[in-house]
């Protein structure tokens, strides 16, 4: 009798420690996730070959968006998988439009997960897949705007069809990303760096961006009747070989965090 | 706004002494010593060229939001810096000069162990620490009744 009543405090007792221990949630915060085509998709730009470039929508599809803490930090440059301790995941695909907002907008939200664990998220990844429906449908990307030289003016819509993936590490900027505290609010960033397609005028013309960049006097050369509507297949039939492949190689150093690099895969 | 430029960080760890304070007495005297780690970050663009004047921020593993130190990078793209060897873990050190840069992560001390932080322990671990103290409590107390031939 003694005996099974010590058993049963026993098992009382077992219980009791589990269901407090379910009771006990871990400590998170909210994590949004940003997307960021910088200053140069929000107030426009002079290429390399001259073209005062203004855009009035960049349309990017995103999806499987995930941050993770990472350690030892995941680092870009060795080219493999993220291993994480921790990760949170956005749901979904998002068809985001990085030119929206006036020139000092804010980098566009996203998402964001509620319920991020606590800690340090120094590693992102997403993907630029077609987008199934809305603006981009069709696409991964698509660039329109209009670009000035001389008296010629041309308005553009770029398709990109093809898909990436981008393995990123910490961001890189002005203030540290991705440390979210109990109840508190964090951000990391995909940033999107086009002058790498277009180049700049205002970095040395062997600089390695203007020396990798397409430029804008390929596309121009599409254009019927002061408009260019063209996508990746076009372009490769229409444009000189070296150019289309100067592209194709550009396009996957699009995705950053803040100037970091990413792993394109 | 950065352009498509690897940095290239070299390192390297001058290590003048790994360890804490150490006392050594002899014949009535004391004589003391406090040893440090200096860590050299070098930062150069992947043409060669050194990062002269590149800003740099370097976190300490404990307070990963806010910069333990900030300076500039000297005309060969270096910068020396000692960490508080009482703060093992993974320092951070940020190098950006001209819409370039990058981040290198240093683990130092005992042990290199980072802290991302992960909050503590999960609540798998703490059912699991749970069961184990139980069954231990279980299994004395049983020892104890058992019948004994």
């Amino acid at each position: 009798m003694k005996k099974s009543m010590v058993a049963l405090a026993l098992v009382a007792l077992m219980v009791l420690t589990i269901l407090l221990a379910g009771c006990g949630s871990e400590a998170v915060g909210t994590l949004q996730f940003k997307a960021n085509g910088e200053d140069f998709v929000r107030q426009g730009f002079v290429s390399k070959d001259g073209w005062s470039i203004n855009f009035d929508h960049i349309y990017v599809n995103l999806a499987d968006v995930t941050a993770y803490q990472t350690d030892p930090p995941y680092d870009p440059h060795d080219a493999g998988e993220i291993e994480a301790d921790v990760e949170v995941e956005l749901d979904g695909s998002y068809t985001v439009d990085l030119a929206e907002g006036g020139e000092d907008a804010e980098p566009i939200l996203v998402g964001q997960v509620v319920d991020a664990e606590v800690g340090h998220y120094n590693a992102i990844s997403w993907e630029m897949v077609r987008a199934t429906s809305g603006p981009a449908a069709g696409y991964s990307l698509v660039i329109m705007g209009a670009a000035v030289k001389g008296n010629q003016t041309i308005d553009f819509t770029i398709n990109i069809e093809e898909e990436y993936g981008y393995a990123c590490g910490e961001y890189v900027g002005d203030e540290r990303k991705g440390i979210v505290e109990e109840g508190e609010t964090a951000d990391v960033e995909m940033t999107f760096h086009f002058d790498h397609v277009f180049g700049d005028v205002e970095a040395p013309m062997d600089d390695h961006i203007n020396v990798g960049a397409i430029g804008f006097d390929p596309f121009a050369a599409t254009a019927e009747n002061g408009r260019v509507d063209i996508d990746l297949a076009g372009l490769q039939a229409e444009i000189a070989a070296n150019d289309y492949q100067t592209l194709v190689e550009t396009l996957p150093t699009l995705g950053h965090v803040g100037e970091g690099h990413c792993h394109c895969y | 706004m950065s352009g498509n430029w690897k940095l290239l960080f070299g390192l390297a760890f001058v290590l003048v002494m790994i360890g804490w304070p150490l006392v050594v007495h002899a014949h009535g005297v004391s004589i003391e010593y406090t040893s440090n780690v200096e860590v050299e970050v070098v930062a150069r663009y992947d043409t060669g060229g050194p990062m002269a004047g590149a800003q740099v921020v370097v976190y300490a593993p404990d307070d990963p939001g806010t910069p333990w130190l900030t300076g500039t990078c000297d005309d060969d793209g270096r910068f020396i810096f000692t960490p508080d060897s009482s703060k093992p873990g993974t320092w951070d050190v940020q190098v950006r000069l001209a819409g370039h840069g990058g981040m290198i992560h240093i683990p130092v001390g005992e042990g290199m162990v980072g802290t991302g932080g992960t909050g503590g322990y999960s609540v798998t671990q703490i059912v699991l620490m749970a069961v184990c103290v139980i069954w231990g409590i279980a299994g004395t107390a049983l020892y104890f009744m058992r019948k004994r031939a």
